[in-house]
């Protein structure tokens, strides 16, 4: 059923898509003879990838409307986009298509943003095993995309912007890519922006696909806040080379579904992943995280922390794994997995796994789910808040941890903005921290 | 200005209070010692309005208000003010925030302007230099990472800043050293005044050297078994409580 369906509309918009068709149809084949995951699978238990991928999404015309732009132009340049002037760079992808205008591509210096040839794979998993059926998705009906380069020893000051954006346009599926690829010793702080123009019903499908070579820092810290009718799935594969780190932040807000899968692997002595994520799961929100470490060299490290909330049928899924495999010795392995539900009806999943095959491994894992602490409550209100103030503030201080940690300004100042703005008592949260 | 009345207290199906009873005027200060799980903090968690402790007979008047009838922050704006034996950490609140945001919703319950930011940190300078505390304490999340002196002396802290009608003090002496208590308790008697009264729960005599008592109440088993001036504390200090309790049964 789902291959038919999958079928005729990769026919259908065979005329819109870029590029040699070949690639396009093996990827489409692989993962019909793989078959879509199901809910039988670990990885989707509680999100079924079906409904999206059989949602009448339809790949997006090749050139924009011009009210289109507008909007987008309009959404760029409000006072509290995350858009810096400075920034060293400027991509911007809206239903999937590379708006040259709007974007800031080159770079110089060390950095370069190219466009990259539809053909060319993303989403890779450079340790062996299957392809993502997320980047196989992606390969097939992929518009644009991106790769961002360093040079060498090169320190990129000021981040490079990527806005993946919905337009608002009818119904649309739209799958950028970005590949990322950091020279020896080379720094580069990226920020994502997934937001819509214009409510938008429609499912964003974005591969990410990172290769550090030594001594390389990389941080790439997103914030997605679609509206109630957008789907969004992302995928990111690393590859962290020696004594390389790798940085990936995630502030989940909106979107009518919210995946994000992680597959990292430290691939070579000292290589380092951080990884963490803040999500708000409000009423019939789905926000799941699918996180992937992979220590394959000895003294590797990672760190994986999660905070989630979740209101009224909200539900918030968090699934962590971490493979050590054989001759990863001396590793140190932490996972964390803490929520809150701000309702009796809201439903948090959180599964932390740890898989060892070395010896001499430092792992730690923890997962908590809970309700607001009555001893604070009792403490706040013993001063003088009244109720509701007071389970907004701990709510907000408890996203609050996380959400610290986000850089730049621009980007931690909106984040923090808009989940005090979702409580029903907003804290004045300038003043929190 | 407080007068509690046959109070009986059950904390999870437990009678912990039996019957007690205690007048505070205004300007008092009342000291309440006994044995361990008499009931003393019991008496304080209760008055503030934690509400897993089950009032199952009598009153608390304060002012005339029924204070049984009232959440938690009406007490607080009240003027009820309780200083915690183990205060709370707060993780990702600082306690700046949390005083300016407590003393404004007192005062926005009361009627009475707002501070702004500027009036707030002129009145807290001088309230951190009485309790010898460093300004950075400001930014740092409310008791989190403190020491037990520290947690302390942050209560009487935020106590001088929200200037309670009736403060009660849970064991607010207990884990800190001779400088630190003669810290808090020159805060607490900063705050003493004709129309302030206070109620401080204390195992130690040492506390009450320092912040002199009107009266002091004996509380064992539920009730107030015996009362008396100064001199009584001075008396439990040296002979213990069992000889008050044989006294009282």
């Amino acid at each position: 059923m789902s291959a038919d369906v999958l079928i005729r509309r990769f026919e259908r918009a065979r005329e819109r898509l870029p590029g040699p068709f070949d690639a396009r149809r093996r990827a489409l084949d692989d993962l019909l003879a793989a078959g879509l995951p199901s809910r039988r699978d670990e990885a989707w238990r509680y999100m079924d990838l079906k409904p999206i991928v059989e949602g009448d999404f339809d790949v997006p015309p090749r050139e924009p409307s011009a009210g289109v732009r507008e909007r987008v132009r309009a959404l760029l340049d409000d006072a509290a986009s995350i858009g810096a002037e400075d920034a060293s760079g400027r991509i911007v992808l809206v239903d999937g298509l590379l708006d040259e205008e709007l974007s800031r591509l080159g770079g110089g210096s060390g950095l370069e943003i190219v466009r990259i040839p539809p053909e060319q794979p993303v989403g890779t998993r450079r340790g062996g095993g299957p392809v993502h059926p997320l980047a196989m998705l992606n390969r097939a009906f992929a518009s644009d995309g991106v790769a961002i380069r360093t040079g060498s020893g090169v320190e990129v000051a000021q981040p490079v912007e990527l806005f993946l954006i919905a337009s608002g346009g009818a119904r649309i599926a739209q799958h950028p890519r970005v590949a990322i690829e950091l020279g020896p010793n080379s720094r580069l702080d990226i920020v994502v922006h997934c937001v819509d123009a214009a409510p938008a019903e429609g499912w964003l499908n974005v591969a990410v696909d990172v290769t550090q070579a030594e001594g390389s820092k990389l941080a790439i810290h997103r914030l997605q806040e679609h509206g109630a009718g957008l789907h969004h799935t992302s995928l990111l594969t690393a590859d962290v080379g020696c004594n390389a780190t790798l940085t990936a932040a995630y502030v989940d807000l909106g979107a009518r579904v919210a995946r994000n899968d992680v597959d990292v692997r430290l691939a070579e002595p000292g290589a380092r992943a951080e990884i963490f994520g803040v999500f708000v799961a409000a009423p019939g929100r789905h926000v799941d995280d699918e996180i992937h470490v992979e220590h394959a060299a000895r003294e590797t490290s990672s760190d994986t922390a999660f905070r989630g909330i979740a209101d009224r049928t909200g539900r918030g899924v968090f699934r962590g794994k971490i493979l050590v495999q054989p001759d990863a010795q001396k590793i140190d392995a932490r996972q964390k997995s803490d929520n809150l539900l701000l309702a009796d009806q809201a439903e948090i999943d959180t599964r932390p796994e740890l898989e060892i095959y070395a010896d001499d491994v430092k792992c730690s894992h923890g997962a908590t789910v809970g309700e607001i602490d009555p001893e604070q409550m009792f403490y706040l209100r013993s001063r003088g808040l009244d109720e509701q103030s007071a389970r907004a503030l701990l709510t907000f201080a408890f996203a609050n941890r996380l959400l610290q940690q986000l850089a730049p300004e621009r980007l931690r100042e909106r984040a923090t903005r808009l989940v005090a703005g979702q409580l029903p008592a907003p804290p004045a949260w300038e003043e929190v921290e | 200005m407080l007068r509690i009345e046959n109070l009986h207290v059950e904390v999870e199906s437990k009678p912990i209070l039996k019957g007690l009873d205690l007048e505070v005027r205004a300007g008092e200060v009342h000291a309440i010692m006994g044995p361990n799980g008499s009931g003393k903090s019991t008496l304080t968690q209760v008055l503030a309005g934690r509400e897993d402790y089950v009032v199952t007979a009598g009153s608390a008047v304060l002012d005339g208000k029924d204070l049984f009838a009232m959440s938690p922050e009406e007490r607080a704006a009240a003027g009820i003010f309780l200083a915690f034996q183990y205060p709370i950490e707060i993780p990702g609140v600082n306690n700046a925030y949390l005083l300016k945001a407590a003393m404004n919703a007192q005062r926005r319950a009361r009627g009475e302007p707002e501070v702004d930011a500027f009036e707030f940190m002129k009145l807290i300078g001088a309230k951190l230099e009485t309790m010898q505390m460093s300004r950075d304490f400001l930014h740092r999340s409310v008791n989190e990472g403190f020491s037990g002196g520290e947690k302390k002396r942050n209560e009487i802290l935020q106590m001088l800043m929200l200037e309670p009608r009736l403060a009660l003090l849970d064991e607010t002496d207990s884990g800190l050293d001779v400088d630190a208590l003669k810290v808090v308790a020159n805060g607490i008697n900063s705050l003493r005044s004709p129309d302030r009264s206070m109620v401080l729960v204390t195992h130690y005599e040492r506390l009450l050297e320092l912040v002199v008592p009107d009266y002091v109440h004996v509380l064992a088993n539920g009730r107030i078994v015996k009362s008396g001036g100064h001199a009584l504390a001075r008396e439990l200090d040296e002979r213990g409580y069992d000889w008050v309790q044989a006294e009282a049964s």
